[in-house]
């Protein structure tokens, strides 16, 4: 791909003497719709804020399409953001927002935000507070997409929906992300929607960044090996293992293996799915215990 | 961002602009009546100066049930306004804002954090200075015949605080106050409480009087013990600050019972119970108090501190320019908690 909408290096973020973020190296290419994943607590909203501006780092560097994230409206205009609770003026209606939009951006577009409410019908001289949740988290996205940003960012926005408006919420990004030139990162913990939608993955677990690759490329160098078990020793220089898991006879291994290293032919080869391979790189984060 | 802020506080303007609407209903007939009752009193005592009334005005005028419940009511409640301002208006302010979350919202559109506060603050302050300014006239205008009747705008900390120019400034400062502890604990109830506590205790309590008897030094005025006779010194209008009681070597006494006073006029005190010593029966015929007389004769003597009614709009100016500049540390200190932190 070509150039980067998104690197830190060693981004770190201190609340107090607690790091919810540290050592954070991403590197998200333009084009890409990344799958941001990690437990609870991993700092996962913490560094879609500080991408946003919402919050300073304390350590590291970032840059966020070629700019130092600031509360200013050169760097805002370019993106867009939906917070975690999807907040909205509660009292206020559909309409209202799109008139806040407008007043509040130099570019937005009023015609196609009404366009695309109107598609999903939902109502728009309705406070929103009375709308459903899907249909709250519709209006936030068709907001933040109003602004013709460059980079989206959402964070867990489909965490409090029913399986029917996910399932809308995700057709509409898709829809959004077909239309182009649109980067998007997006937060959630159910792994199978996000395989559906992206084509990029960072996980970030205790702080840190496990894993941030092409999902492509992330399961051309990720393999289970199973074999016997006690021969974890024979495995040569170029395989790494992610997660073991162990029974009386045999061992299962999650690896990742350097380009060019031959696996030894008491193990055999199996081809994992990326939800595997996210589930061994957090469970790698528990085990590590405190760093 | 102005015609946001406009949709997003129109409710709470018109809301409040219903209020002065039903103030002002109150407030012009009743003002208008008390003038009409002044004046008519004016011109029969005019015609007729023997009307027994017409010694004691303001003893006599104006002393119906209903006229005095408003008289003492209609200050207080204009007192307490912007406090209202304060808690509805500024506390939840920016509280809100960052407890529903909504500041992420209106953040990362393409408007700076510090226009988006500049606007907000601007509209709000703004507002309040606007609907004080008019409540506060309206006081004003109504207190002319109190005022005028009573001379006591200046003594009496309701007809005060009610009048003039410092009602605008207690707002300003309630609501700077109000919005500076929301974004600070962005709890809307944690501001109102804050901004109700601060209120109470400096407004109603610590300025008025330990503070603003000291904006300028008052002026100092002796009599001898006596009934009336430390008053006949102040002139009308004024704010008495103290009147104290004190002995041949200016020592202040703290309270005024027998056992203050020297042995000699302390008896005179039980003398008078049973009034037959010649010298207290001789005194009491020529109206002086022979208490007062054998203090007096000891040395003892009143002092008292007031500030001259003219001095009024110099201490509505002084108090106002404290609480403006409250009111501005206020301000920048919410600047700062904006601006500085994390979202």
């Amino acid at each position: 791909m070509g150039a980067t909408a998104i690197q830190t290096k060693d981004l770190g973020k201190r609340y107090g003497s607690f790091w919810a973020l540290e050592n954070c190296n991403i590197s998200v290419p333009e084009g890409s719709v990344s799958a941001l994943v990690g437990p609870n607590g991993a700092g996962k909203s913490t560094l879609l804020k500080i991408l946003v501006g919402l919050s300073t780092a304390s350590d590291g560097a970032v840059t966020v399409l070629d700019k130092t994230p600031l509360q200013h409206a050169d760097f805002l205009s370019d993106i867009g953001y939906l917070a975690q609770e999807i907040p909205l003026y509660r009292s206020l209606t559909a309409a209202d927002h799109i008139a806040m939009g407008s007043n509040l951006n130099q570019r937005f577009d009023e015609a196609s935000i009404r366009k695309r409410l109107d598609e999903l019908s939902i109502p728009l001289n309705r406070p929103v507070g009375k709308l459903s949740g899907g249909q709250r988290a519709q209006v936030a996205l068709a907001l933040a997409l109003a602004k013709k940003p460059k980079l989206l960012l959402l964070d867990e926005p489909v965490a409090a929906l029913d399986p029917l408006a996910r399932h809308d919420f995700l057709s509409s990004l898709v829809q959004a992300v077909a239309e182009g030139g649109l980067t998007v990162v997006m937060s959630s913990h159910l792994l199978a929607d996000l395989e559906r939608v992206s084509d990029h993955v960072i996980v970030l677990a205790a702080g840190k960044t496990q894993l941030c690759d092409d999902i492509d490329t992330v399961l051309d160098e990720h393999w289970l090996l199973v074999g016997p078990r006690g021969h974890t020793g024979s495995l040569n220089a170029g395989i790494h293992i992610i997660h073991e898991t162990h029974t009386a006879k045999q061992s299962t291994l999650l690896v990742r293996i350097d380009k060019g290293t031959k696996v030894p032919t008491s193990w055999q080869k199996q081809e994992p799915n990326i939800e595997e391979i996210i589930l061994a790189y957090m469970g790698q984060a528990k085990e590590g215990g405190v760093r | 961002m102005n015609r946001f802020a406009w949709r997003q506080h129109r409710k709470q303007f018109l809301i409040m602009g219903v209020a002065l609407a039903l103030f002002a209903a109150l407030v012009i007939p009743t003002g208008l009546h008390f003038w009409h009752v002044y004046q008519q009193a004016l011109t029969t005592c005019k015609q007729n100066p023997a009307t027994p009334s017409c010694g004691d005005l303001s003893g006599n005028l104006l002393q119906s049930n209903i006229d005095q419940t408003l008289l003492h009511l209609l200050p207080l409640s204009v007192i307490l306004l912007p406090l209202v301002f304060g808690m509805f208006w500024g506390a939840p302010l920016l509280a809100k804002e960052y407890a529903e979350g909504t500041n992420s919202l209106t953040w990362t559109q393409s408007v700076s954090r510090r226009k988006w506060l500049t606007v907000k603050l601007a509209w709000v302050l703004f507002a309040t200075a606007l609907f004080l300014g008019a409540f506060a006239a309206l006081t004003t205008w109504w207190s002319k015949t109190p005022n005028t009747l009573n001379l006591n705008r200046f003594g009496v900390e309701a007809f005060f605080a009610s009048q003039g120019l410092v009602p605008v400034a207690y707002g300003l400062f309630a609501v700077a106050f109000g919005i500076m502890f929301g974004a600070w604990f962005r709890k809307t109830m944690v501001a109102v409480g804050l901004v109700l506590g601060l209120f109470v205790a400096c407004t109603l309590v610590t300025v008025p009087n330990f503070v603003r008897p000291h904006y300028m030094v008052p002026i100092t005025v002796t009599a001898p013990m006596g009934p009336n006779l430390l008053d006949n010194k102040i002139p009308a209008g004024a704010w008495t600050v103290s009147r104290n009681i004190v002995d041949k070597n200016g020592k202040t006494l703290n309270s005024f019972s027998p056992s203050d006073m020297p042995t000699q006029c302390a008896q005179l005190t039980q003398d008078i119970r049973v009034p037959d010593g010649s010298r207290v029966a001789k005194l009491k015929a020529s109206g002086i108090d022979p208490v007062d007389d054998c203090l007096n004769n000891a040395g003892y003597h009143q002092i008292g501190k007031y500030q001259p009614a003219t001095r009024y709009w110099d201490f509505q100016r002084i108090e106002s320019g404290i609480y403006l500049g409250l009111a501005a540390l206020a301000v920048c200190a919410t600047y700062w908690l904006v601006l500085r932190r994390d979202a």
